[in-house]
């Protein structure tokens, strides 16, 4: 904070704002977009390699593989999102709690479940109370980036295994005719190919996770939209060094331009991605690709 | 008539001679896909240096036939004798199998396959296409495969295209990539199934003329076709091939101008005037 600002009610103008844009509670907003980027960053690569395994778990031979990779995406389709997302980060982090009692203080005996609480030994605490209140916060959003990233780990498995389903069997059979192995096809053919039909619908699937992250706040975690409220509520000059009228509207608008600003970026990426990726589409008795498509 | 694939088999080159140990053998294939028997007995033979043209209607078993060859298509009897060494069995359920991958892999890698669709990859340039296997499956350098790709590519009159990818050329030009993709393998034979036969008659010709470019090299082929003019102009052997059995079988001027069967002359009529 600038010097200036020592005592909030001499400023005016320029300075009042520099003042005023710069308070603690102010940094703690600005962080926030960072929460929300870094769980964008941390659960994208995170479903996709669930949505890996869960395809390739789906289209595995062996049954119990098979099994577990159809349950891990029907049940986590047919169940509502929000559901998931407030019920994963309890269940893992009781889950953890639950496994660490049982190891860490075995002489404690009696039922974890006491009523309708969940008491565990104060040294399988996750993270143990008494941690600094960062380990907390990042514990919290570690649990919760998980939570998002079973839930669209599932829609990405069902893509990927339906764009898996759409290379063309003739593609994969060359590959054979030409001596590849099917560990060959696979590398080589049939996942360079697959991304062409996979990419619309994992972009969509993108899209749709950037417009959840407000769920962020659901889970406890201060996100954008928990200070974005906060700190446009009218601020009387009784309790407040700021005091302004109600600016939800204004903080809110930023909302809308950050999110339109992601939402641009990220259109722009996958459309490239998909330029990229149709130039080598399939052509059937090879016919050239409409011109319109192609490119 | 020595093609360098057959120079590189020790000593066997096209000699004409019958006792020659063939490129390609099939030995009384059957072939049924649940109750329905497609090839009912067949014997093939392909010696170096000759090409073998396979005619018959549509559904009497040729596909499956060429494919039953590098066995993307298993036959439930019969052998598959490859330079004179047989592919191994066992049995695996109710089925019999290939015993030994590397077998499998010993027939296709050196009996490369042409198909009707060309089949180009479709995310790789022509370039890539064509140094694809030769690197992935035979293990050659970057270097060594694209320098030999080119150099196929050139023979096939697309080089200029190196660097497109199939969607961008015409069902001409992708069939002359597929051509050299087959031949960058420097195999001991080459299987074509009706390689001319998703082409507009005038890209046909620029295929037909690669065909006949490489019979006239020498190099081992069985080549399947709709293309009569095609069938007698390259062919060393003629088999007519009628539901999964030869009907009849020889040099293409016995069997082009003294037909014996009758289903062959009711099939070459159909073909003259259709
Ligand atoms: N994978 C398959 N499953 C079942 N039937 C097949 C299969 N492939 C080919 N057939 C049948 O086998 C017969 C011969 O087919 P094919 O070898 O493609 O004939 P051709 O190439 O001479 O036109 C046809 O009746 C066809 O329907
Ligand atoms: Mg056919």
């Amino acid at each position: 904070m600038m010097g200036f600002c020592a005592d909030p009610a001499t400023v005016e103008g320029v300075k009042w704002w520099m003042c005023y844009l710069t308070t603690n509670t102010h940094i703690s907003f600005y962080k926030s977009f960072l929460v929300v980027l870094a769980l964008l960053a941390l659960t994208a690569p995170l479903a996709m390699l669930l949505g890996f395994a869960g395809a390739l778990a789906r289209r595995s031979g062996i049954f119990p593989v098979s099994l577990i990779g159809h349950t891990y995406t029907s049940m986590v389709r047919g169940v509502p999102d929000i559901v998931f997302f407030l019920f994963i980060p309890i269940a893992m982090d009781q889950a953890f709690e639950l496994t660490r009692h049982k190891i860490l203080c075995p002489e404690v005996i009696g039922p974890v479940y006491q009523g309708n609480d969940f008491v565990v030994c104060t040294a399988a605490k996750l993270p143990l109370s008494t941690a600094d209140a960062w380990v907390h916060t990042t514990y919290g959003f570690f649990l919760a980036a998980f939570g998002f990233a079973i839930v669209f780990g599932a829609f990405a498995a069902n893509t990927i295994d339906g764009a898996l389903s759409a290379v063309p069997k003739a593609q994969l059979e060359t590959a054979a005719a030409y001596g590849m192995t099917k560990r060959q096809t696979f590398w080589q053919i049939h996942l360079p190919q697959m991304w062409g039909f996979a990419l619309p619908g994992l972009s969509n699937l993108w899209m749709i996770l950037v417009k959840a992250t407000p769920l962020l706040f659901l889970l406890g975690v201060e996100d954008v939209v928990y200070w974005a409220g906060a700190l446009g509520k009218t601020k009387t000059a009784a309790y407040f060094d700021y005091p302004h009228g109600d600016w939800r509207l204004g903080y809110f608008a930023m909302l809308l331009v950050f999110y339109l600003f992601v939402t641009w970026v990220s259109e722009n990426f996958l459309s490239r991605m998909q330029a990229k990726f149709n130039t080598g589409q399939a052509t059937i008795g090879g016919k050239k690709l409409p011109q319109g498509i192609a490119r | 008539m020595a093609s360098k694939s057959a120079r590189t088999r020790a000593g066997r080159k096209s000699n004409g001679f019958d006792d020659a140990i063939p490129v390609v053998h099939l030995k009384d294939i059957h072939k049924s896909y649940g109750d329905l028997e497609v090839i009912k007995g067949v014997e093939l033979k392909a010696r170096a240096g000759e090409v073998v043209t396979l005619i018959g209607s549509s559904g009497s078993g040729k596909s499956t036939l060429l494919r039953c060859a590098n066995l993307l298509e298993v036959p439930q009897s019969g052998e598959i004798i490859f330079d004179g060494n047989p592919v191994h069995w066992k049995v695996k359920g109710s089925e019999r199998v290939p015993a030994d991958m590397n077998e499998v892999r010993l027939v296709r890698t050196n009996l490369s396959m042409v198909f009707q669709q060309f089949n180009l990859w479709s995310h790789l340039t022509i370039l890539e296409n064509v140094t694809e296997a030769p690197i992935t499956v035979l293990g050659r350098s970057k270097m060594e495969a694209e320098q030999t790709g080119r150099k196929y590519l050139e023979k096939v009159g697309i080089v200029e295209k190196c660097d497109a990818y199939p969607a961008q050329l015409s069902g001409g030009q992708q069939q002359r990539a597929a051509i050299a993709r087959a031949l960058a393998m420097e195999p001991h034979a080459m299987l074509f199934d009706e390689p001319t036969s998703a082409l507009d008659p005038e890209l046909e010709a620029e295929v037909v003329q690669v065909i006949k470019k490489l019979a006239a090299e020498g190099r081992t082929m069985i080549l399947v076709t709709h293309d009569m003019k095609l069938a007698q102009d390259v062919a060393n052997h003629v088999v007519f091939l009628h539901q999964g059995v030869i009907e009849e079988q020889g040099n293409p001027s016995e069997v082009f101008g003294n037909t014996k069967s009758k289903r062959l002359i009711q099939f070459l009529s159909a073909t003259v005037t259709a």
